[in-house]
């Protein structure tokens, strides 16, 4: 009966004269919509959200260091704070990724699935630095100041940007662009002052990202 | 311009959003079945009709891949399918004098 009932319903859908213009438009409108929402890895709201989160998260790591003299860096509590943050962000982003790829096969998918390792990849960059500079005997105020509050954002932010130019999208580089200019200034700034000014640059561009993405989907209209 | 100017296969309510929905995908990806029937919340006989007249069409493509219970059926827009859907667009834009 179930078969029957299927067949009934495609032959009520299948009435196209039931559906007037107005109708369709509307109806195209929603589905557009709804459907990119469904496949956006970057949805405008969440992404504002984790601007706002990762602000909070370097205020509270300059917090932390603001009044070290000599500096010795961030508390330990402050990191495991720090360390909390990136754990629920993950776990987040991790639910939009399988939301958005779920049942998504071809080309582009495959390409954004090597975009996604080459990021993961670059941020071994920072700590692989601070090993270094510490072997070397870099004072503390560069290896757990300067180079992880900057680092990050110069090496995370140029893959970033490398990948948006490539494809043409220009709202996530010149996100990727203030990323890298907020990692530049608070690579010149000292250890304190870096985690403010990095945290400032990633708000910045995380929150432009959201708004320009925002700006894009209400521009971009079917009918 | 009437509603002829409508394609009829897209023109109806259940193959208009199967359209518009694989039209979101970048050119060239494919949705798997099971996505589309969630996102559309059709039963499974009901999208089978619809996008076997797209198919048919040449509007979409779908390719069959594995086999058994590890079986996957992904379905994609056509060049020709994007394209009616972007006549379809513009004819409801005339129709509706731009709005």
């Amino acid at each position: 009966m179930n078969g029957t009932h299927d067949l009934e319903q495609a032959a009520d859908a299948d009435n196209g004269g039931a559906l007037n213009p107005r109708e369709a438009a509307r109806l195209l409108e929603q589905t557009s919509r709804e459907a990119r929402r469904q496949f956006n890895l970057s949805p405008p709201l969440l992404t504002a959200l984790m601007g706002g989160v990762i602000l909070v998260a370097y205020g509270a790591l300059w917090l932390s260091v603001r009044e070290q003299h000599p500096y010795t860096g961030p508390s330990l509590g402050v990191i495991g704070l720090v360390y909390a943050t990136v754990a629920v962000a993950i776990t987040v982003s991790m639910k939009v990724y399988r939301r958005a790829t779920g049942g998504v096969s071809g080309p582009v998918a495959r390409q954004r699935t090597v975009e996604g390792v080459a990021i993961l990849l670059s941020y071994l960059g920072s700590p692989v630095l601070q090993g270094a500079l510490k072997y070397y005997g870099a004072s503390d105020a560069i290896v757990y100041g300067v180079i992880p509050a900057a680092a990050p954002l110069i090496i995370v932010g140029t893959t970033v940007a490398g990948i948006a130019a490539s494809k043409a999208d220009w709202p996530q580089f010149g996100a990727a662009l203030a990323v890298v200019t907020g990692g530049v200034a608070a690579a010149f700034v000292g250890p304190i002052g870096a985690w403010l000014v990095a945290g400032i640059g990633l708000f910045v561009g995380v929150v432009g990202y959201a708004a320009a993405t925002a700006w894009q989907r209400r521009a971009v209209g079917n009918v | 311009m009437t509603e002829e100017a409508l394609d009829p296969l897209i023109h109806a309510p259940a193959r208009l959003r199967i359209v518009a929905t694989l039209a979101a995908l970048p050119e060239g990806d494919a949705l798997s079945f099971t996505r589309l029937q969630d996102i559309l919340q059709l039963t499974p006989g009901n999208l089978i009709t619809h996008l076997r007249k797209l198919e048919d069409a040449g509007y979409l493509t779908t390719e069959k891949t594995g086999n058994g219970t590890a079986s996957r059926t992904s379905i994609g827009l056509t060049g020709r399918g994007r394209a009616a859907l972007e006549a379809y667009t513009a004819a409801l834009r005339g129709l509706l004098g731009g709005l």
